[in-house]
């Protein structure tokens, strides 16, 4: 995932915060994604109003040396269509 | 839908999950049955 570039929730797709982090249900592809942490939850809700995903992390409170993680993390959502790619702001 | 339901019987096949990383888990909920 390049931080620099920006993406959105899919339409199809519906958040349901949980205590773990969240569930998300993408009703085209009929697939579930559990999201084991807040913070990643955060970064997926503020993707379609941030500049790129880097600046989605760091209004998530997600440090440089975290980065990593949770770029990884969107690759995941962004390989099952649970996040579409947009053009940058 | 009951997604409470859908949580309840994809946690029960986590054997079927592949987990790619730690932060995320996926499950298809297609063959799952009661679901609908």
């Amino acid at each position: 995932m390049n931080p620099d570039s920006a993406w959105r929730l899919h339409p199809q797709v519906s958040v349901r915060p949980e205590p773990f982090g969240a569930l998300l249900y993408h009703f085209g592809t009929r697939k579930l994604s559990f999201l084991k942490d807040r913070t990643l939850l955060a970064i997926v809700e503020g993707l379609g109003d941030a500049r790129d995903v880097r600046s989605a992390c760091e209004a998530a409170g997600v440090t440089a040396d975290q980065q990593g993680r949770y770029l990884r993390a969107l690759d995941t959502l962004a390989e099952s269509d649970m996040i579409l790619e947009r053009e940058a702001a | 839908m009951d997604s409470k339901q859908i949580v309840t019987e994809a946690e029960t096949t986590a054997q079927d999950a592949i987990e790619v990383d730690t932060l995320v888990e996926e499950v298809s909920i297609d063959g799952m049955c009661g679901v609908y």
